[in-house]
């Protein structure tokens, strides 16, 4: 089963994706909700300490509009 | 705003942000109940006639047609609950039948070796489904320090998503409950499978 996809070069797996992972999209064809990807996440760097940290959560709180 | 927030010297191609971004938009689903404004960009959605877009056009004509604190009810019903909700998106329980155990542990090892940790003020376990998902767009983007490589991406997919979170989705799809996030469950069966297929691709071409 894996023999037929011995030939598949990474350039297959780039438009394997680009076909079957691109169906949803916003709105005057840009491309899906890269903006939604922008809300808050649950994971974060563990950076140098909580100081940095704190500061970091602290800019992107008052960044966001 | 730009989607694209990978360090300087870090590129990352189409379809990687594709990937990332549709982890990204899939987590900010699944994470809590949507805001108004999340609620609002899915209405601006469509897609084509793949699974995945299909799922797409009716998340978007049921974001704009349900009232937004109906579907925020139903997220909660959905996945928090009285007690607990219908569907417990942990990878630990689908595993194990047991919220924090093993599997938890080893996320949280992985976790603290590419140097990063459950944010302030979260209060859900590591391994709810939107986590892992944040984690697999941050790995794309290179969020985390460095670029992963599409195997890193794989090695982590394969031992933290691929074993349960198929499941999760049709769960999710099947739920009593579900009505706006049964195409959110599709969307994501859909996706996953691409990734699966996709890592396999790759598989053969580290050679």
């Amino acid at each position: 089963m894996k023999s037929d996809k011995v030939e598949v070069k990474q350039s297959g797996r780039r438009d394997f994706l680009k076909l079957s992972a691109s169906g949803a999209v916003a709105t005057g064809g840009a491309m899906l909700v890269g903006k939604t990807a922008s809300a808050a996440t649950v994971v974060e760097p563990q950076g140098d300490g909580y100081r940095l940290t704190s500061h970091v959560k602290k800019f992107y709180d008052l960044a966001r509009f | 705003m730009q989607a694209n927030m990978a360090p300087d010297g870090i590129t990352v191609r189409e379809e990687d942000k594709l990937r990332s971004d549709m982890y990204g938009f899939l987590a900010s689903l699944l994470r809590s109940e949507p805001t108004d404004e999340l609620i609002d960009q899915v209405t601006q959605l469509s897609g084509d006639d793949t699974p995945i877009g299909e799922a797409c056009a009716t998340l978007s004509k049921l974001a704009g047609s349900l009232d937004n604190g109906i579907i925020r009810n139903e997220y909660v019903e959905l996945f928090v609950g009285v007690g607990r909700g219908e569907v417990l998106p942990f990878a630990s329980y689908y595993l194990t039948g047991f919220l924090n155990d093993r599997p938890l542990a080893n996320l949280r090892g992985e976790m603290d070796a590419i140097g990063i940790k459950r944010a302030a003020g979260v209060k859900e376990p590591e391994d709810h489904i939107a986590s892992l998902f944040d984690i697999m767009a941050g790995l794309i983007r290179g969020d985390f320090g460095r670029a992963y490589s599409t195997a890193e991406q794989g090695t982590f997919f394969k031992k933290h998503i691929a074993p349960w979170a198929d499941m999760l989705m049709r769960d999710i799809e099947e739920a009593k409950t579900a009505v706006f996030y049964a195409p959110v469950g599709t969307m994501g069966r859909a996706f996953l499978e691409i990734e699966s297929q996709a890592f396999e691709m790759d598989l053969t071409d580290q050679s």
